[in-house]
């Protein structure tokens, strides 16, 4: 059963009180809050996210609001996870990009037994292209492009690779479009669903991209790695995929994984693993009309 | 049972009786990790249920979990003892002794269980007289200390037993150097001469380990005087550790242990610590052990500290807090501190962080 399956009323009586349980991709998370802007946000763009019976959550986490002290009027947001804190809180406004970012970090800080790439990951024809790269660097945006184009979506922020069997696992969440992205995508994908803008984050203007159903349907599915492309977003470029060197391209991953020194011989192995299976590229691109065209040709050649 | 104990129960039996795992429900198990990771012993639990097989009966989504604070804790020990090696490549040239204490000293020692212990700083103790000469040593080869408040400074300077952690610039690991094992504003005053006296040599020259005896001192001395003991179930699961391990090892073990308890005048701690280990973990404390420890807490302390410690040492329900344990555990925090300082440092100590803590509060908001 999903989300959207469930009337508001009960959904909200879940967040409210024994919890919300969704399965994120190999995670199940357990989610409380009382704050009812939040709650109507989470209905609207969890409404393909499998509810969970029965089976063990590895993340419960909560929303909490408080009074600023140095404001009384005004409403501020905490994050907990097994009842514990581990930042400060934010304006109540940002309860759903705080909600999203204290998943993330519960995540790059918990889970070892996957190797966590710092990537956004999409498939077709049932391999993966890993988009490895920084903050900064559009990973977000051409994600959710390809993923309303052909793609199916795996994540716009982890490549959860298990190590031992050599296959990614989807974890296709909420995908955090910043600033100038909201309107172009916007623009690019009229029929997108997208969250209300979240203004002054600690990343700018935030709004939240519902992943497609068909990814969140097939959200079990795992595969193989099969294309490594560092993208670069730069004004005005024309498309250019450049291969480039195996070892170049080992560098590149290794320091991009949130756990690779952490994993030692096995994080080492599997990079090595995958550089070796897969087609490395550097990408440059301004264009997402474009870039979408080139990608399925590389990919459609294969 | 009281319902409100429940949860101490099935972090305990997984602890003590590993056996009893194969029966748990899928909820218990989900109860059970998220208790054994508030208490750092999630690496613990991982190694228990290898030992006793039961690896493939326990939930994946439960085994993964485990994995992963395997993982981590082979790591920090590794980053740990990756740390120490570089210390003594900082100080080559300069002529000193460097006890290792707690996570690095139980690795060095091979006590049971230490590689999946969580141990995130190394803590090193060394000759007062050389911790000027050590502390420059290390700033000029890459470590450096925090920024730290002035009162945080002078905090660490005059009244602590250790001085501002040092971290390298390359690395994580932080590094606490001690030069004595307990504040300088207690009322303990502990002779390190007798210690590094008393200490062992190791593989790695300059290195030393506190002898048997000292080690398990200095773990109850430092859970029941240094620390707050919230959430510190495993470092008495640390002393239960040791107190089995070194005993077995040698017979005079337990009147050695209360000879230097004494000398040491560490008679109070090491009561209480032999006095909750035997509480929670039954560990075989021979009768009559500790009637001759020359100072003990009188009776009212036992039955306050009986009722207090256990509310603190053991993680509150994740999802349902206790206020009793909240009070115990504020009531123990100002015990720590009571202990640890005379009032007259003490008062102000406490106004200072609780207006720090109002501070960095409203800092956040104003984000």
């Amino acid at each position: 059963m999903t989300v959207n399956q469930v009337p508001f009323q009960e959904f909200r009586m879940l967040l409210q009180n024994q919890g919300l349980k969704v399965a994120m991709g190999p995670f199940n998370v357990r989610i409380n809050t009382q704050h009812l802007p939040l709650i109507k946000q989470l209905y609207g763009l969890y409404s393909h996210y499998r509810l969970v019976h029965d089976e063990i959550i590895e993340f419960h986490v909560r929303i909490n609001t408080e009074r600023s002290i140095r404001n009384p009027l005004r409403l501020n947001v905490r994050f907990l996870i097994d009842g514990q804190s581990p930042f400060e809180s934010f304006p109540e406004e940002q309860a759903l990009a705080v909600l999203e970012w204290g998943i993330n970090l519960a995540i790059a800080v918990r889970v070892n037994h996957l190797l966590l790439l710092h990537s956004a990951v999409v498939e077709k024809k049932g391999a993966t292209i890993l988009f490895p790269a920084w903050p900064g660097s559009g990973k977000t945006t051409l994600c959710t492009a390809l993923c309303h184009r052909g793609f199916r979506l795996f994540s716009d922020e982890f490549g959860l690779m298990d190590y031992r069997r050599g296959v990614f696992y989807p974890i296709p969440r909420l995908m955090p479009l910043k600033n100038e992205s909201i309107a172009v995508i916007r623009k690019l994908l009229p029929k997108a669903i997208i969250g209300q803008s979240i203004p002054n984050t600690h990343k700018g203007t935030v709004a939240h991209v519902r992943p497609p159903e068909e990814s969140m349907r097939l959200s079990e599915n795992t595969a193989k790695a099969r294309w490594i492309i560092f993208p670069k977003w730069i004004a005005q470029a024309t498309t250019q995929l450049e291969p480039i060197a195996d070892a170049e391209a080992f560098m590149l991953l290794a320091s991009n994984a949130f756990n690779y020194e952490v994993l030692g011989t096995s994080g080492f192995r599997a990079v090595e693993q995958l550089v070796a299976q897969c087609d490395c590229y550097t990408l440059t691109y301004s264009d997402l009309d474009e870039v979408t065209t080139a990608l399925h040709q590389l990919t459609d050649e294969s | 049972m009281n319902p409100d104990y429940r949860h101490h129960q099935i972090l305990l039996a997984a602890l003590t009786n590993p056996a009893c795992l194969a029966h748990y429900t899928n909820a218990e198990w989900e109860l059970l990790i998220r208790l054994a990771r508030r208490v750092k012993l999630l690496g613990r639990l991982a190694l228990l249920v290898k030992e006793y097989d039961l690896w493939a009966c326990a939930p994946l989504r439960t085994t993964n979990q485990l994995t992963s604070a395997l993982i981590q804790a082979t790591k920090l020990r590794q980053s740990a003892l990756w740390e120490l090696d570089r210390i003594l490549w900082a100080l080559e040239d300069f002529d000193t002794t460097i006890v290792a204490l707690k996570g690095a000293a139980y690795a060095l020692t091979g006590l049971p269980y230490a590689e999946g212990r969580l141990s995130v700083d190394l803590d090193l103790l060394v000759p007062a007289d050389d911790l000027a000469d050590i502390e420059s040593l290390l700033k000029v080869k890459g470590w450096r200390h925090r920024q730290i408040s002035v009162y945080d400074e002078h905090y660490y300077r005059v009244w602590s037993h250790e001085i501002p952690p040092l971290i390298h610039a390359e690395r994580e690991t932080e590094v606490d150097i001690h030069h004595t094992l307990a504040p300088l504003t207690s009322r303990l005053k502990i002779d390190s001469g007798l210690l590094f006296a008393n200490a062992q040599t190791t593989s790695l020259a300059k290195v030393r380990l506190l002898c048997p005896i000292d080690m398990t001192l200095h773990c109850a001395l430092n859970l029941f005087q240094n620390n707050e003991l919230a959430d510190d179930l495993r470092d008495l699961l640390d002393l239960h550790d040791l107190l089995l391990f070194f005993s077995r090892q040698n017979n005079d073990f337990w009147k050695l242990l209360i000879d230097r308890a004494n000398q040491l005048k560490l008679g109070c701690i090491l009561y209480y610590g032999l006095y909750f280990s035997q509480l929670i973990f039954k560990t075989p404390v021979p009768e009559g052990v500790a009637d001759q420890l020359h100072a003990k807490p009188g009776s009212l302390k036992r039955r306050i500290m009986h009722r207090l410690v256990p509310l603190a040492l053991f993680p509150q329900h994740p999802d349902r807090p206790m206020k009793r344990a909240a009070l115990a555990r504020w009531i123990l925090y100002l015990r720590s501190h009571l202990i640890r300082m005379p009032l007259h440092i003490l008062l102000p100590h406490l106004l200072y962080k609780t207006v720090r803590a109002i501070e960095a509060k409203s800092k956040a908001m104003m984000r």
